[in-house]
């Protein structure tokens, strides 16, 4: 007997009409863009070009530099996120007073839009005025205040040290949750193999939210290597092209240069470098 | 009888509600586009009393985010692309190249020319806002001219002599340095164009093709460059210091000089008295000086469809005694002769400078490439040079390449 989808496809229909406007129809749009000169204050001339963006994209050696920033970005700020919040959350599973009060703190950074977390960590970090200057320099840590976000380096840093500050309550709470859905009495028949603290960690804790952690670590690098607000916040790239990560570079280009049909190109070439990253989360959600 | 009777409650309704539909029909809102470099000012006494004067028009005045000039301008491109853009809008040299590809100004000669107040306004601000192709689109608001702020107490103490030469003024900058202290607050960030063009652009470097790449120019972008990266006259956070580290560095004791406008001489005189002072910045012996004019204009926008009506708003705040409120408002200088007379909202030093500085008040060229070497190319190339990452030579050869190809 043929089964009648007509029903359950008509339940979907404003979700699939929602998602195709908010969606579909603004992808479809970049990539049109992309393939056209399609620059913001020439709106009588808008040619095909094909592929011209892309080709300019490519041979341009900002695409390169932000490419290594952006796999940097990534990789640094979540390996660092995943280790303070793992560490968070390990130290949240354990009995101690007012831990109901840390783990709703804990929460405040990840709540915290990320133009506020940028003016902070902006203004901590100020040559002039900074209070991590000031702090340094008192207690004799150092010798001259440092202009942290003007040197290469140092900028990178910042802005790393800012979005782990960011991002790691997301893996506190989430490998939190994985911890409290192990069984005790696996801890428990580890202890009676003679198992050690390393040992129960490596053997039970760690398997127990492998799944957790992979989901949220998939989905952590796609957040972190599309998002340039912090960025933009602290150093608007620099200094030179510092700190410019791809949607950074792809986000100037259209906004602040009006090149919409390059910008779009970028945004393009961003989405296919992710789409790894993508299909392994989705495939990951599909066995899950 | 009936429908006499109703005839005759129809027709005296709609003669009662006439006089308000001519009025209803007869309004018109006017949509401008402006703001304020301080977020309190608000233009609401303004709008009131050309509201009073003209009962006709309604002004819908919309505070844009400045976001450094860039923001302003995309939102401005933006809107109008998507048709819905303001009637009149305040605007600035550097984006009306890109106004005027757009077709999205209107001409405003016509009124100009039959506008009692014109003669107010001095022959040489029509000149300069006049656009490439003779037209006016703009009408003189406000403007500034660039000058250079200087520690007239710490001068005096180490009997230093105002800087007037470019030689005078490292000798000067490198005095007043000291291990917490800097002699000359740079702006690396954007916006410090400004600072570049008074000691490149007024040291040699000419904005016509090959100009850029003279030995003079290379001499004079070294020159700038190596305030920073040899002489160390400036602070360690000068590549990305903004308008805000500037000013609050200069403010704060931390820099004996900085190159900014009357916009900020009551909040320096505020926090330094008499200490602080201004002057023309330093031109270099036997070559044309350049500080930069920074204009304020409003324009009508093409697509409007009430340009009169537009048209009158932005004439009322060009004239005298407006003219001087909204300067007040915007901390800048009025563009009307009578209003600059009596002009006591800074103290007369700063004004003078302002006037002094005139002669050698320049803007860049009016083409697309300005507004990309303003807001991108110039920030990122000069810090690039500023931290040795790329040699002034090559800072150079990127300028020249984005204007010249």
């Amino acid at each position: 007997m043929k089964r009648d989808t007509s029903f359950p496809l008509l339940l979907l229909a404003p979700a699939l009409a929602l998602t195709s406007a908010l969606v579909l129809f603004p992808a479809a749009q970049t990539v049109w863009m992309s393939l056209h000169d399609f620059v913001l204050f020439r709106p009588k001339s808008r040619p095909f070009v094909g592929l011209a963006n892309y080709i300019k994209a490519l041979q341009d050696p900002v695409f390169w530099e932000g490419l290594l920033t952006s796999v940097i970005w990534v990789v640094v700020a979540v390996g660092l996120q995943f280790l303070l919040g793992l560490a968070a959350a390990l130290l949240l599973n354990r009995s101690f007073a007012w831990r109901g009060l840390a783990r709703a703190l804990i929460v405040v950074p990840w709540a915290l839009p990320s133009v506020i977390i940028g003016l902070i960590w902006t203004w901590m970090l100020d040559f002039n005025l900074g209070l991590i200057n000031e702090l340094g320099v008192r207690l004799g840590l150092l010798v001259h205040p440092v202009a942290w976000l003007s040197e290469p380096g140092t900028a990178f840093a910042a802005v790393i040290l800012a979005v782990v500050w960011q991002g790691f309550p997301f893996f506190a709470v989430t490998l939190l949750a994985g911890l409290q859905a192990i069984p005790g009495e696996l801890y428990e028949a580890a202890s009676l193999d003679g198992a050690g603290a390393m040992s129960k960690f490596r053997h039970v804790t760690l398997p127990g939210i492998a799944a957790v952690i992979t989901t949220a670590l998939l989905l952590r690098m796609i957040w972190v290597a599309n998002s340039l607000d912090l960025i933009l916040v602290m150093t608007g790239g620099g200094p030179g092209t510092a700190t410019q990560t791809l949607p950074l570079h792809a986000f100037l280009t259209a906004w602040s240069g009006g090149n919409y049909g390059q910008g779009s190109a970028l945004a393009v070439i961003l989405t296919f470098l992710l789409l790894g990253i993508v299909i392994a989360y989705l495939v990951r959600s599909r066995r899950a | 009888m009936t429908i006499a009777r109703r005839t005759l409650l129809a027709g005296t309704a709609a003669a009662l509600a006439a006089p308000h539909i001519a009025h209803a029909q007869s309004a018109v809102t006017v949509r401008w586009w402006y703001h304020f470099d301080d977020p309190k000012a608000s233009p609401d006494a303004l709008v009131a009393s050309f509201e009073k004067q003209n009962p006709g028009i309604k002004i819908q005045a919309e505070s844009i985010p400045w976001g450094g000039g860039g923001d302003y301008d995309t939102r401005l491109y933006t809107a109008l692309i998507a048709g819905n853009g303001p009637d009149a809008a305040m605007v600035k040299f550097q984006n009306m190249p890109r106004l005027l590809e757009m077709d999205a100004l209107a001409p405003l000669d016509a009124h100009i020319s039959t506008w009692s107040a014109r003669g107010d306004i001095s022959d040489d601000l029509w000149k300069l806002h006049a656009a490439p192709d003779g037209k006016h689109y703009y009408l003189p608001l406000q403007y500034v001219v660039l000058y250079l702020y200087y520690r007239q107490d710490w001068f005096a103490e180490k009997n230093l002599a105002a800087p007037t030469t470019f030689d005078s003024f490292l000798a000067a900058a490198k005095a007043l340095t000291t291990t917490d202290r800097w002699g000359f607050g740079l702006r690396g960030a954007a916006g410090g164009h400004d600072f570049w063009a008074t000691f490149v652009l007024g040291g040699g470097a000419k904005l016509q093709k090959g100009g850029m790449v003279t030995p003079a120019a290379l001499a004079a972008n070294k020159w700038f460059i190596d305030l920073h990266r040899t002489h160390h006259v400036t602070p360690p956070s000068a590549p990305t210091d903004g308008f805000l580290q500037t000013i609050n560095n200069m403010k704060a004791g931390r820099t004996a000089m900085t190159i900014h406008h009357a916009g900020s001489a009551n909040d320096m005189v505020a926090a330094l008295g008499d200490k602080i002072t201004a002057i023309p910045v330093p031109q270099m012996p036997g070559v044309p000086g350049w500080t930069t004019y920074g204009d304020g204009s409003n324009a009508v926008l093409a697509a409007s469809k009430n340009k009169d009506a537009a048209w009158k708003w932005i004439a009322h705040l060009s004239t005298a005694e407006t003219n001087a409120n909204f300067a007040k408002l915007s901390g800048q200088l009025p563009v009307t002769n009578s209003s600059l007379k009596s002009w006591d909202v800074q103290p007369r030093r700063f004004i003078d400078a302002s006037a002094q500085s005139l002669p050698i008040a320049r803007v860049l060229p009016s083409t697309t490439q300005t507004a990309d070497f303003t807001r991108t190319v110039w920030p990122q190339t000069t810090q690039k040079a500023l931290l040795g990452q790329i040699s002034s030579d090559e800072m150079m050869q990127t300028f020249e390449k984005l204007y010249f190809g």
